[in-house]
């Protein structure tokens, strides 16, 4: 076939407009993820909160290691699974996981590397701030219960400004909890 | 216009490929409604000429072969598709 007749050609751009307009946008970011990491942010939070108020000892801190190492367990086979059953990406998809490991690569440089500079709730308000931000971005591409959890977020994130240094722990937990695992449940329970 | 693309399946795969970062092998099959054999074919001269990057790799011990869009079959195919508007527009279809 060397040339196109009109009638071809209309077929032929009408097929190209339904594949683009069938072709999914929408992102595919793994409510699991944010349900683990949320619960595990929040609990930490309110780990470090017990300690400075005194409730739980110092040392008490270990089993946050625990809890970390469980949660990057979980994620990285949950990551390989769900890879294996992968069959096709969208370029937003990958924009976002560019996004999401940006942000809390960041994050965690600044928590580990920067812990001067990030101290007491900074270093646990540099968290929220990253979930907000990941939030905020799957909301930017339509998703409104990521607009609102990253609202939500960044709410918290304000009210621990103002909180006394004695809850300041509790309100950053309360938004990771509401905010970032609260949006992953409320995506496994939104799932079509 | 470009004679790779005056396939329908061809121009089918390039803008399947066009949104996509990768899609496997089975999963452009099933969403063009081609089969194995026939995608195959159409595939390998999109390859060949430079259009689509092919990757094979082994997940869980199963061959997997995933497709993308090179920046010359994004450029092949924007031209092609300006040609087609610019027909139906010659011929008094907007």
């Amino acid at each position: 076939m060397d040339s196109l007749e009109s009638g071809q050609a209309r077929e032929h751009i009408e097929m190209v407009e339904r594949i683009l307009a069938e072709s999914s946008q929408r992102l595919c970011h793994g409510a699991e993820y944010f349900i683990v990491w949320g619960l595990y942010s929040a609990a930490a939070t309110v780990g470090w909160q017990l300690i400075a108020n005194g409730v739980l000892p110092v040392w008490s801190a270990w089993w946050q290691a625990g809890l970390l190492a469980a949660a990057i367990v979980f994620s990285i086979v949950r990551g390989r699974t769900k890879r294996a059953q992968e069959l096709r990406r969208s370029l937003v998809q990958r924009e976002f996981f560019n996004v999401l490991w940006l942000t809390m690569s960041l994050a965690f440089i600044a928590n580990v590397a920067a812990y001067k500079i990030f101290s007491g709730w900074a270093s646990a308000a540099i968290w929220t701030f990253a979930e907000a931000i990941v939030l905020l971005y799957i909301g930017l591409h339509g998703n409104r219960r990521a607009q609102i959890c990253g609202v939500l977020v960044v709410v918290s994130l304000v009210v621990a400004n103002f909180s006394a240094p004695s809850a300041a722990g509790y309100v950053l937990a309360a938004g990771m909890l509401a905010g970032y695992a609260g949006f992953g449940i409320s995506e496994l329970f939104a799932r079509d | 216009m470009d004679e790779l693309l005056l396939s329908k399946i061809r121009l089918g795969i390039v803008a399947e490929l066009l949104t996509a970062d990768w899609i496997a092998f089975s999963e452009l099959a099933r969403s063009l409604d081609v089969s194995n054999g026939n995608l195959g074919a159409h595939v390998a001269r999109l390859v060949e000429a430079g259009y689509v990057d092919e990757e094979k790799s082994f997940v869980n011990r199963r061959p997997l072969t995933r497709y993308r869009l090179t920046a010359r079959g994004r450029s092949a195919f924007v031209a092609h598709v300006e040609q087609l508007q610019s027909l139906l527009k010659a011929h008094g279809r907007p």
